[in-house]
């Protein structure tokens, strides 16, 4: 029950002050007082006081000094001053040096300070609890990236070892496989690494900081297809830019827009047609850029498009079912760099992503 | 691929499955003859060490995975650091790793004694061309 007292210290060069003081408080306070700073200053060194109300008129060291004094090595105790003079320059002194948190007329109202050191120890607190709740926000956020670190290595490592004893089976032919088991398993675990590759790169676009660099989309567009060219060889590319001025953009998220686009575009092409095709098209001014991802794949049903950028929400009339957060994901990246999405699409047809995302560079106009 | 005549593959990884592998592929498509497995890097620099005794050390090529436990492959590269130019100038190290970490891939990038890094599941062409060039560049 002791500790949960408030611990007050009072410095005071009057000692009947400092004994009017006790006798009015201490059924209320734990009470310490000191007779002058030096004597505080040693005080403070071993007990852990909530609240320092310090007389402002002492001989050698005034309260706003004393505070003042104590401002960086002990910050965290709420400060009141007591005076008896109102004068506005020790006001003035006192809230700027010595941050103090209230300022009480000597002689005091006792009502009047009770309430002012209460106020003071909700602050005080409200103070603690903050930093707790940062350390423990902290600690959280460390977790999480060992998550991540731990997910990309953990989970993954087993997978490959999975995929490179399939290679070495096909390498070496000591396998009987004529009804292709092999390549089910091999389809199977890709699906799942692409799905633990998808989580991955949701939490880096969560966590990782924004950073602005010249971006060419010429070689950015062209690296993002050549990636996506061996899973679908028959769809065409046409890839238009114009980019008359530079652009500054994030290049981790664009980019992680664009592969999720790409890719859905590549994935839910038509089975049957005949000139499957993916439009790319970048629009670059001044102040933002336009990027166009055309397909003539399969389409959306309209009540299902506002949907599409919800997390883990699968358009379910595909045979296609995909992990439901690739979208959620290219959403989730323009709102950390202040891009827009809107999305149009005939089912059947095909779909057209328009996104637009701010130039970060500065030009003089 | 030219096989470089007395080349030796040093293998250090805490996978028994994909030190395995690796040996099988290694030996399968006749990169060397000589494939040292090793679950515990630290084993493998006793080995690298026992090796000054030796009148001539063999080229010798690397593959050192990155998570691993007691030591990992960058607490490797710094303890290997130390070793004598002698030993170290034969040594090539190729990084292999399923880690998508950016952390783990610049810090391998940016260590000079790493002459690339390769993603598992490694791939025998991969693997035959960096040690291509590596051996080209001599």
């Amino acid at each position: 029950m002791k500790n949960n007292r408030i611990r007050i210290l009072y410095i005071d060069d009057e000692v009947h002050n400092l004994n009017a003081f006790k006798a009015s408080f201490r059924r209320n306070y734990e009470i310490y007082t000191a007779g002058s700073a030096q004597e505080a200053k040693q005080l403070i060194r071993s007990i852990n006081v909530h609240i320092i109300i310090a007389d402002q008129k002492m001989p050698v060291t005034t309260g706003v000094e004393f505070f003042h004094d104590i401002r960086e090595s002990i910050p965290e105790p709420m400060r009141i001053l007591l005076t008896g003079y109102t004068d506005v320059e020790d006001i003035i002194d006192a809230i700027n040096k010595g941050h103090i948190y209230s300022y009480i007329k000597k002689p005091w109202d006792e009502l009047e300070l009770q309430k002012t050191i209460n106020n003071a120890f909700e602050i005080y607190m409200a103070r603690q609890q903050l930093k707790e709740k940062i350390i423990e926000l902290e600690k959280t956020n460390d977790e999480l990236n060992r998550f991540i670190y731990s997910t990309s290595h953990d989970l993954r490592s087993p997978l490959m070892s999975v995929l490179g004893i399939i290679n070495l089976a096909r390498l070496d032919n000591s396998v009987t496989d004529p009804n292709g088991y092999m390549d089910m398993i091999e389809t199977c675990v890709q699906k799942l690494d692409g799905f633990i590759q998808k989580i991955i790169e949701y939490y880096r676009n969560s966590r990782l900081d924004v950073e602005y660099e010249k971006i060419n989309f010429s070689t950015l567009l062209e690296d993002c297809v050549n990636a996506f060219i061996p899973q679908n060889t028959s769809i065409e590319y046409l890839i238009e830019v114009d980019q008359p001025i530079d652009f500054k953009g994030d290049t981790f998220r664009i980019m992680v827009i664009l592969n999720n686009l790409i890719s859905n575009a590549v994935k839910y092409q038509k089975p049957n047609e005949e000139r499957p095709q993916v439009k790319l098209s970048v629009k670059i001014e001044p102040h933002k850029g336009t990027i166009r991802i055309e397909d003539n794949g399969i389409g959306i049903l309209s009540e299902h498009l506002q949907n599409i950028f919800k997390m883990f929400f699968r358009s379910k009339n595909n045979n296609k079912p995909g992990s439901g957060i690739g979208l959620y994901i290219v959403k989730e990246a323009l709102s950390k760099i202040g891009g827009t999405i809107n999305v149009d699409s005939k089912y059947g047809e095909g779909t057209q992503f328009e996104i637009i995302i701010p130039n970060r560079n500065e030009f003089d106009t | 691929m030219n096989s470089i005549p007395d080349l030796r593959i040093l293998l250090i990884d805490d996978n028994e499955i994909d030190l395995l592998l690796h040996e099988k592929l290694i030996l399968h498509q006749r990169i060397s003859h000589t494939v040292l497995p090793f679950t515990n890097a630290n084993r493998a620099l006793e080995y690298l060490s026992s090796n000054l005794t030796l009148p001539n050390i063999p080229p010798t090529i690397i593959l050192l995975d990155i998570q691993m436990p007691e030591m990992d492959g960058f607490e490797f590269l710094q303890s290997f650091a130390t070793y004598p130019p002698r030993i170290k100038s034969q040594c090539y190290v190729i990084m292999v790793s399923s880690s998508l970490d950016y952390s783990d891939i610049n810090r391998s990038n940016a260590n000079p004694m790493v002459m690339k890094l390769l993603r598992k599941p490694l791939m025998i062409k991969d693997l035959m061309d960096t040690i291509q060039e590596i051996f080209r560049e001599q």
